[in-house]
């Protein structure tokens, strides 16, 4: 068995709490994250989805850990493609430090499966998500590439 | 074998911008930990990477220049013994334009198995990048005061 992970790490100059708001609650997901919304408690064992801007189940999984405001680990697998769905759940980990820059947000998508599919779309999409992040929280606009959902998916 | 690292990130800023704010020293300066870089950036110029103290870093030799879009550079460590041994690695800058975004692209690798060069690179780069991304998106690089 082999294991594909992807790995970013991006300086936000802002607090551990705003950027796990940030990237949790809707009102803040749905403007720089394509649109998209997750539902869950946020707690260790709960349940976690993400949905499209029309309201599709998009990925699911779990929480795992859950210490705010500093690390997040949850399982992640995506509902619509099926050969990404055919490798089943990955593991998404967000741990956020003080770094002399400001704060560090670590992210790691990983899962058991060689040359995943999943973990190579998510590669190219990451980039993309916490670009925008960083810039809705240093400016208060998200980036104009990452509003909108992609046409036809 | 080679050693590889990667990172996208994605500004909003021209790509002009871009490439002056990656290839002047006033601009590097800012973002850079506070060093900058010599060269005249045409293919075939000797680059090098300098230390605000003004000790060589780094150095090599511009291997391709397409401003605003591509820069290819031969980088060797000039500090550090153990990456110095290590011998050449290429940093590749792409710079492209989707909607009013620029995308950066930067490609750092060696011919060498588990490089210690690239594992160090691998820590500066998000730093550099996060500070240049901010630098270029309101006019002041990181760290920013809290306010």
């Amino acid at each position: 068995m082999g294991h594909s992970r992807f790995v970013y790490v991006i300086i936000i100059h802002s607090t551990r709490e705003k950027i796990w708001e940030a990237l949790t609650k809707p009102e803040f997901t749905r403007q720089y994250w394509a649109g998209t919304t997750q539902k869950s408690d946020w707690k260790k064992g709960a349940s976690w989805g993400a949905y499209t801007p029309d309201g599709r189940l998009w990925d699911t999984g779990e929480i795992l850990e859950s210490d705010f405001p500093h690390r997040l680990v949850l399982t992640w697998r995506n509902e619509h493609f099926p050969d990404m769905k055919a490798e089943g759940f990955t593991k998404l980990t967000y741990v956020l430090e003080d770094d002399p820059l400001g704060i560090k947000l670590t992210l790691t998508h990983e899962v058991d499966v060689a040359n995943s599919k999943l973990i190579e779309a998510v590669s190219g999409g990451w980039p993309s998500v916490l670009s925008s992040l960083k810039t809705f929280l240093e400016t208060g606009t998200p980036l104009p590439n990452s509003e909108k959902w992609p046409e036809g998916l | 074998m080679s050693s590889q690292y990667l990172y996208v990130t994605y500004i909003r800023t021209t790509p002009q911008k871009l490439w002056d704010a990656l290839t002047s020293p006033e601009f590097q300066r800012k973002y850079w930990f506070n060093m900058h870089q010599e060269s005249s950036w045409k293919a075939g110029s000797p680059w090098k990477m300098m230390f605000s103290d003004g000790r060589v870093a780094d150095a090599g030799e511009i291997l391709e220049a397409d401003p605003p879009r591509r820069l290819v550079i031969k980088w060797r460590n000039e500090f550090n013994p153990e990456l110095k041994a290590e011998g050449w690695s290429r940093c590749v800058y792409e710079i492209e334009e989707d909607a009013g975004v620029v995308k950066l692209t930067i490609t750092h690798a060696i011919e060498k198995e588990k490089a210690k060069l690239i594992e160090a690179v691998a820590g500066g780069w998000p730093k550099i990048l996060s500070s240049l991304k901010t630098y270029l998106e309101t006019g002041t690089p990181l760290p920013r005061p809290i306010a």
